[in-house]
């Protein structure tokens, strides 16, 4: 016998749904082959199975919120009658009708003998079910007129837990810092001309902020209770947000790639993020993300960490602002960077200085593309 | 009832019975004879025959002799034994060793065998029965269906027959309405190993049913053609009167096993020696020798023309189709 | 619907079928023991011999199997013979003629020869006639292929399917049963009619359970069925008039509808034609079915004389009112 448990993708995971079980109790199935379709993180997974077996119990329906970690299926290497749990017995036409209107036969009681489940005892069972409805509907009437209501579920509802659970658990701080982007719109524009293809700022963005990490490298880092794993691999979460919600793949090893590699794999995952095409492999793995909402117009923003990691930085929108240089009054192109930070794992002045690094990486931006 | 005894014919009654008619019977024999060896050669030497066959080997006059003396409208039904019957009554070689290769040009289109071959009804050769005497009850039906027609119908079955039920059931049935049938018991000495003087617990089967069943009985040399014919001749011309059903008791010796495979070794030697010394067609061969009614050269060469004749009905039958099996079905119920 | 009707009762039925096809075609006789001077054992063929003289009516010795041998002989020499077994404990003695020979020739034949041949017997299960002359065992025949097997249970249908057995090409066995010659009337129209072999009939509509039946159990399940009403349970009662054919569509049709289906004859359970009806339907409509198929026959012994005895072996209404009950799941 062995038990198949819901998978939990990320220590925020609390629970997942089940999408569809492909394959139903009593099935044969071999081993590798996928048994059930569920939803955690921000993506769907097809859970496959372990062993050949026969699948002998399915704990929960489809459309159920499961525990990660509850055991969700059972699979038995024979079909035995008395090992495992019990088999459903029914009439035949019994099975028929349960099956036409999506009855779970384990759920209905049996009247015949030995508790065998009749044709009767089904359709008393989908009688059941067609009342149920009206009575929900007399509760919870307020004085707002409601225009709709929503249930979070999959993509918001794991969004929804994981920053509950950041805002709780973590302590964190913020900084932040102006960036004088003029020289970097210069190089930006000059990049385009060239290449004859448009360069995102975010691309910028990340590749200095991959390179301010390799020097302040405590920040490129997670902490499990007490343990704080410091990471080689300097991995960028770029926030993308699709209409679904807020996903976050990533840039692996950002500091190696170019601005260019960077600004055409943004382009690859905002363009999967959006025909939800993202797996697992591209969303998990980043070590510091990067959220951009210069581009909707916000000045300045205190985003959440994205846990387990240690900082987020946010950037807001570049615009022509009023600026002190030598002395005097100038109109400068500038954003807003605002660093968040887990205080347990680092201090205000470190996180500061990395900031600064940041500062510095845009302002020369030269630096970015001279290795 | 009498019991009328016939047999060796002398040589002038020859003149009765003619020339031609004579020597269609010698031809018939010699038809008979030369198809159970090929017959016997297919099973035991070249393996191309399986199932049952009971060898009509010593018996040829019997067949001859009746089937000579009676009309082509007339009936007849047969047994397991039933390859010499099938061929005196004039079923053409070639259908009845298709039948026995289970081909559909068979008499029975491949679905009896061996012993239905002498099923061939626009020939007058209608039911052969595999169950050992049970022919009988239903030639007193057919007979039944005849009566005041001037046809005949004419059972043919071997000694054992005579202590079954059936027997018993169909030949009183047969006196009680006065059935237009000719019984021809061909009394071979043996129903497979059982002796016949053994089993048969009366004085002779003669005497068993003209005592039982108030009918007229004929005993016959069964080996002598001519003897044969003019019995047969003679009770069917009773019978075409509306006396009722006439028994004919043909004594002859069944040359070989009772079936292709069975060497009778439960017999005695010399009683075999004996019997052989009487072989029907040998016999008749001899008289028409005697009576220079055929040349030696004549009868060897109406031997290769008979042979022949086997020849082309094993090369029919071997390129002949097997039916389709779905055919089956429609052949249960019409 | 201008249609003349007379009352007729079982056995004048079967007699009138007989009767007007013999008047009709010369090649139509009858024969078996005392069916013409005495009119029949159980009276069926009174008259007959008046009629059509000896001739046509022929009585015979007691020669079970030269009776039927006379019939296949007559049949394929293209007579319609009409034979019975006086009761159907003596077909045994007849059975090598039929399975053998009546049921084979065709086949053997590759269809050159046919044996139009009826044989009529009558079981008395009931009167208290002991172990052998009681018993009803059709599905003997059921296991050979070549045999039509008919059993009717009302005048009107006794009527039609004699017709068709007379009129018809093949050799059928047709059994009567002696508690329904005289006690069971019917209407039957003036005119002439058959009923094609392998066609069950719907005795009585329902929706709750399907009983199969046959013969006398016909009528037994009929009135289960007004007993059942009384308790609310709609019962369908199929009666396939002939076994082989089988018309196992209106019968799998009919539990498709109800999804709970007994099966009810007066032969022993074990071996019985519920046996291959059961068998047939689970084949075809098992995941329309809502609970076992029950059988309701016979015990398995011999039938025993004592009147009392054979009261309680005999199976009926009650027995088939339980088996529905179990099937309905009413008793929990």
């Amino acid at each position: 016998m062995t038990n198949i448990y819901m998978p939990r993708f990320d220590p925020a995971m609390e629970t997942a749904k089940i999408i569809e079980w492909i394959r139903k109790e009593g099935d044969h199935v071999r081993r590798g082959e996928p048994i059930v379709k569920v939803e955690g993180e921000k993506t769907t997974f097809e859970v496959e199975s372990p062993i050949d077996g026969v699948i002998t119990k399915i704990m929960y329906p489809e459309n159920s919120e499961v525990k990660a970690g509850s055991i969700i299926a059972i699979i038995s290497e024979q079909a035995v009658e008395g090992g495992g749990k019990p088999r459903v017995k029914a009439t035949p036409i019994a099975k028929r009708i349960a099956e036409e209107h999506g009855i779970n036969l384990s759920m209905v009681k049996g009247s015949g003998p030995d508790g065998r489940i009749t044709k009767n005892d089904v359709i008393r069972e989908i009688e059941k079910a067609r009342l149920k409805p009206v009575e929900a509907a007399i509760v919870k009437i307020g004085e707002a007129k409601i225009l709709r209501r929503l249930r979070l579920s999959g993509l918001r509802k794991t969004i929804s837990e994981r920053l509950t659970y950041s805002h709780k658990t973590i302590p964190s701080a913020s900084i932040a810092v102006d960036v004088d982007f003029e020289e970097l719109i210069k190089l930006r524009e000059m990049m385009e001309k060239s290449v004859n293809l448009e360069i995102s700022l975010t691309a910028f963005i990340v590749k200095a902020v991959a390179k301010a990490l390799r020097k302040h490298i405590t920040l490129n880092s997670s902490i499990d209770g007490d343990e704080v794993t410091v990471y080689d691999s300097i991995n960028i979460n770029v926030a993308i947000h699709t209409e679904e919600g807020l996903v976050t793949p990533v840039i692996f090893n950002a500091e190696a790639k170019s601005i260019e590699e960077i600004s055409k794999e943004i382009k690859t995952l905002t363009e999967k993020a959006e025909k939800k095409q993202l797996t697992l492999e591209m969303l998990t793995g980043g070590t510091f993300t990067v959220t951009n909402l210069g581009p909707y117009g916000v000045d300045t923003f205190i985003p959440i960490i994205n846990p387990p990691q240690t900082a987020i930085l946010g950037v807001g929108s570049v615009k022509k602002r009023v600026v002190i240089k030598d002395n005097d009054i100038a109109l400068k192109p500038t954003a807003t960077l605002t660093l968040v930070f887990n205080h347990q794992v680092i201090d205000g002045v470190p996180a500061a200085k990395f900031l600064d690094e940041v500062r510095k990486n845009l302002e020369n931006p030269l630096t970015l593309i001279l290795k | 009832m009498s019991i009328i005894e016939v047999s060796s014919t002398g040589l002038d009654e020859f003149k009765d019975i003619g020339r031609d008619r004579i020597l269609g019977m010698f031809r018939d024999m010699l038809r008979i004879r030369f198809f159970e060896e090929r017959v016997e050669e297919l099973f035991l030497v070249r393996g191309l025959l399986v199932g049952p066959a009971h060898l009509y080997f010593g018996q040829e006059a019997i067949a001859v002799g009746v089937c000579s003396s009676i009309n082509p409208d007339d009936v007849v039904l047969s047994n397991h034994r039933g390859h010499g019957h099938a061929l005196a009554k004039g079923i053409p070689a070639k259908y009845v060793m298709a039948e026995l290769f289970g081909k559909a040009t068979g008499t029975c289109k491949g679905l009896g065998g061996s012993m239905h071959v002498c099923m061939y009804p626009k020939l007058g050769a209608l039911y052969s029965s595999a169950i050992v005497g049970s022919n009988i009850p239903i030639a007193v039906g057919v007979g039944f269906a005849l009566r005041n027609t001037g046809r005949i119908a004419v059972c043919f079955f071997g000694d054992g027959a005579v202590n079954t039920g059936a027997f018993h059931e169909g030949l009183n049935m047969a006196s009680y309405l006065k059935v237009p049938v000719i019984f021809v018991c061909e009394n071979n000495q043996y129903a497979i190993s059982m002796k016949a003087s053994r089993g048969i617990a009366a004085r002779s089967i003669a005497e068993r049913v003209s005592y039982s069943y108030n009918m007229l009985c004929y005993v016959v040399d069964g080996n002598d053609v001519l003897s044969v014919y003019k019995a047969s001749l003679e009770a069917s011309s009773r019978v075409r009167g509306g006396m009722g059903p006439v028994f004919l008791e043909c004594r002859t010796y069944r040359l070989k096993g009772h079936g292709v495979y069975d060497k009778a070794e439960y017999r005695d030697k010399s009683e075999y020696a004996e019997w052989a010394e009487k072989d029907p067609i040998a016999l008749l061969k001899n008289r028409l020798l005697q009576s220079n009614m055929l040349s030696p050269r004549e009868i060897s060469d109406l031997e290769d023309e008979v042979r022949r004749e086997i020849d082309e009905a094993e090369l029919f039958a071997q390129n002949s189709q097997v039916l389709e099996f779905s055919e089956l079905y429609s052949f249960v119920y019409g | 619907m201008g249609e003349f009707m007379r009352i007729l009762t079982y056995a004048e039925a079967v007699r009138e079928a007989v009767r007007e096809e013999m008047r009709v075609n010369p090649k139509v006789f009858i024969a078996g023991e005392d069916i013409g001077i005495y009119g029949g054992a159980q009276k069926v063929t009174k008259g007959l011999y008046e009629e059509f003289g000896a001739e046509r009516v022929i009585d015979t010795p007691i020669s079970e199997a030269a009776i039927v041998g006379l019939g296949i002989g007559a049949a394929l020499m293209g007579m319609k013979p009409i034979v019975e077994i006086m009761y159907m404990d003596f077909l045994p003695i007849a059975l090598e003629q039929i399975i053998n020979h009546a049921a084979k020739i065709r086949f053997m034949s590759g269809g050159e020869l046919k044996v139009p041949l009826t044989i009529r017997t009558q079981y008395s299960l009931g009167r208290a006639h002991g172990a052998q002359h009681s018993q009803f065992f059709p599905s003997i025949l059921l296991n050979i292929p070549g045999i039509i097997i008919v059993l009717p249970s009302t005048p009107y249908d006794a009527y039609g399917l004699m017709k068709t057995a007379i009129k018809g090409e093949n050799p059928v066995v047709y059994v009567e049963c002696c508690l329904l010659y005289h006690r069971v009337k019917g209407e039957i129209p003036d005119q002439e009619y058959t009923i094609p072999f392998g066609k069950a009939d719907v005795k009585r509509a329902g929706n709750d359970v399907t009983i199969v039946a046959v013969s006398r159990m016909v009528h037994e399940a009929l009135e289960a069925a007004k007993k059942l009403e009384e308790e609310n349970v709609s019962v369908e009662v199929v009666d396939p008039r002939t076994i082989q054919p089988l018309d196992i569509k209106t019968i799998t049709e009919s539990v498709k509808k109800t999804n709970r289906v007994v099966i009810a004859s007066d032969d022993c359970v074990f071996g019985g034609i519920g046996a291959e009806i059961a068998a047939s339907i689970q084949e075809h409509v098992f995941s329309y079915l809502d609970a076992e198929i029950i059988r309701v026959g016979a015990p398995n012994t011999p039938v025993p004389f004592s009147p009392q005895l054979e009261k309680k072996y005999m199976p009926g209404r009650e027995d088939i009112v339980k088996a529905v009950r179990r099937v309905m799941y009413l008793d929990r």
